[in-house]
């Protein structure tokens, strides 16, 4: 059909205007209840629970205290005993996850740098890939790393086999791997560890890294680099003079976003991080859906988190409107 | 340098795909555990996960409805949402869009809590009904991005050349705006059903342990240990991403829809 066949219908009077303008009216009141009941709501609950109170032996009651949030910054019994454990979860939290977004970003960007040079259709295929590999579920990629650090079979056992613990032993680093937890009397040891931890979740998003920063490198110029190789410049003052710059507010706002989604990750953590060092997305869980059965403190966990992502994520998008307006 | 780039490209695969490949692997066991390289490979955990073990069927089961059902809400949420962005651009519109992103923008476990505790109240939790709800409602963010990507590829000139042959705004819909946007639909309601499938920790807080879709179930048996069904799944899993997403790009403009520079080819 063309648009010429519809002509004759297409008269408009000003009393077909009327009705058009209430559907449209109507369908903005649809989408606003719908946002605000299923986007709004789940997080005022989260806040307005987390101001709620537990009952020993039962569940919790609404109410206004601020007890939960004052246990998770000094511990309950302050000002008699303090305790910083929930805030050095917290802490842990924001370790893990600033080091394995950072890990990503800075070996996702040379990565996507040469993606970006490819052909249009080759570039396709490697954005296939790395999809694919983006929505692979934590539980697969966890299980994956799981088999390959663990110590019947995968990397430790090919360490065994092919010599390479032995030679470890022999030029003496195998003692520098066990100082820092890496291996047991017999063998390299990758897990529980905060290596495997890290190692698990910058490749968790290192896809996301790739992704996101492709848009930033793929509108590049490269006509600008080629100047600066002309006149001269040796490829890595090029790098450093000409393209960082011009991608530095790219690649932080990738690092931010990466940092802001690895400060939930729960399956990673809780199998690969050892019992001391579990982050607060782990006792959130533990909290409403586990043992602990406290939704409150949970609740005023989940409120921090929120807030921490939320600063992280407003100074994200400060970076892309700066990006954007230059 | 072109060299050590191939390299460095190839090596990121190889990191990329190892544990991968390790548990598609795993699923060609013969015994009951895990073992990599396989032992005595077999082909018949593959029928445990499709047909005789009702654990995994059913799990499968429940992942299928979860992710072509929210997939379909997201899409028919997002559209209106995109369309009225795109066509009045005003406050309220970017307000529906920026709240509609929101989820998906925080941490998974906060907006998971909040999931559970609105159908807790509600009397939505542990129903599928109220997953498929859950699932659109995170993922919502992609096809609002990707058709919002459709709607701007239209050239403002065809919309004036319709209005000036005389189309309403209903028929220039028709025939200009749905025909250009559908490949960006599309590709929106496939991404939300891969993630959908992959999603763990909202599902995980809905669902309160009343049913389980895989990855659910694939959770709850890393405490047991692992054995060789469950790399089936990822198998599956695995494939079903690789088709889609080969089939974005074949159909669709991949590298457009991510981002790349139009003026480049």
């Amino acid at each position: 059909m063309t648009v010429a066949d519809d002509i004759d219908v297409a008269a408009d009077s000003p009393a077909e205007a009327t009705p058009r303008l209430i559907r449209k009216g109507a369908l903005y009141g649809v989408l606003s209840a719908l946002m605000v009941v299923f986007c709004v709501v789940p997080f005022i609950l989260v806040i307005v629970i987390s101001f709620g109170r537990k009952v020993e032996g039962a569940a919790w009651v609404w109410d206004f205290t601020f007890e939960n949030y004052q246990r998770f910054f000094v511990g309950v019994l302050w000002p008699d005993e303090v305790t910083f454990l929930y805030l050095q979860q917290l802490g842990y939290s924001f370790y893990f996850a600033i080091i394995a977004s950072l890990l990503a970003v800075l070996t996702a960007l040379p990565f996507t740098l040469l993606l970006t040079r490819l052909k249009r259709s080759a570039q396709a295929i490697w954005l296939v890939f790395i999809l694919s590999s983006l929505s692979m579920s934590e539980v697969f990629i966890v299980m994956g790393w799981d088999i390959l650090l663990s110590n019947n079979s995968g990397l430790p056992r090919l360490f065994q086999v092919t010599g390479l613990t032995q030679w470890l032993k022999d030029v003496g680093w195998f003692q520098t791997l066990r100082d820092i937890g890496l291996a047991n009397p017999r063998n390299v040891k990758f897990k529980p560890s905060e290596f495997a931890t890290i190692l698990t979740m910058s490749y968790l998003v290192w896809p996301y890294a790739v992704i996101l920063l492709y848009p930033a490198l793929s509108r590049l110029d490269p006509s600008l680099s080629e100047a600066a190789r002309t006149m001269g410049a040796s490829r890595w003052t090029v790098t450093r003079t000409v393209t960082l710059p011009s991608i530095r507010l790219p690649l932080m706002g990738t690092t931010l976003l990466l940092f802001v989604f690895l400060l939930g990750s729960y399956v990673t953590i809780s199998v690969f991080a050892t019992p001391d060092k579990q982050t607060t997305a782990v006792a959130i869980y533990s909290n409403i859906r586990g043992s602990n059965l406290n939704a409150p403190f949970g609740s005023a966990q989940a409120v921090i988190l929120l807030i921490s992502a939320s600063i992280c994520l407003y100074f994200g998008h400060l970076l892309n409107r700066k990006a954007e307006a230059r | 340098m072109r060299v050590g780039g191939h390299i460095f490209m190839a090596l990121s695969a190889l990191v990329l795909a190892m544990p991968i490949v390790v548990v598609c692997g795993a699923a060609l066991n013969g015994g009951r555990s895990m073992f990599f390289p396989p032992q005595d490979p077999t082909l018949a955990r593959f029928g445990e996960f499709f047909v005789s073990e009702p654990v995994w069927t059913n799990a499968l089961a429940n992942s299928i409805i979860v992710a072509v059902g929210a997939a379909t809400l997201a899409v028919l949420i997002a559209w209106p949402v995109a369309y009225l962005l795109w066509s009045s651009g005003s406050k309220l519109s970017k307000a529906l869009a920026g709240l509609g992103s929101l989820p998906f923008a925080v941490p998974p476990i906060v907006i998971g809590v909040g999931l559970g505790f609105f159908w807790a109240f509600t009397g939505g939790l542990g129903h599928v009904w109220s997953g498929v709800i859950s699932h659109a409602i995170l993922l919502m963010a992609l096809p609002l991005v990707t058709i919002s990507i459709g709607l701007q590829s239209i050239d403002r000139s065809h919309m004036d050349a319709a209005a000036t042959m005389g189309a309403t705004e209903q028929i220039a819909f028709r025939t200009v705006v749905l025909p250009q946007t559908v490949p960006y639909t599309i590709s929106g309601f496939f991404f939300v059903l891969v993630l959908s499938f992959n999603e763990f920790i909202v599902i995980f807080f809905v669902s309160a342990s009343s049913y389980a879709t895989v990855t659910l179930q694939i959770f709850n048996s890393l405490r047991n240990g692992y054995t060789p069904t469950m790399a089936v799944a990822a198998i599956t899993f695995l494939a079903v991403s690789i088709l889609v997403f080969a089939a974005v790009a074949r159909w669709g403009d991949l590298p457009r829809l991510m981002g790349a520079d139009q003026s480049k080819n």
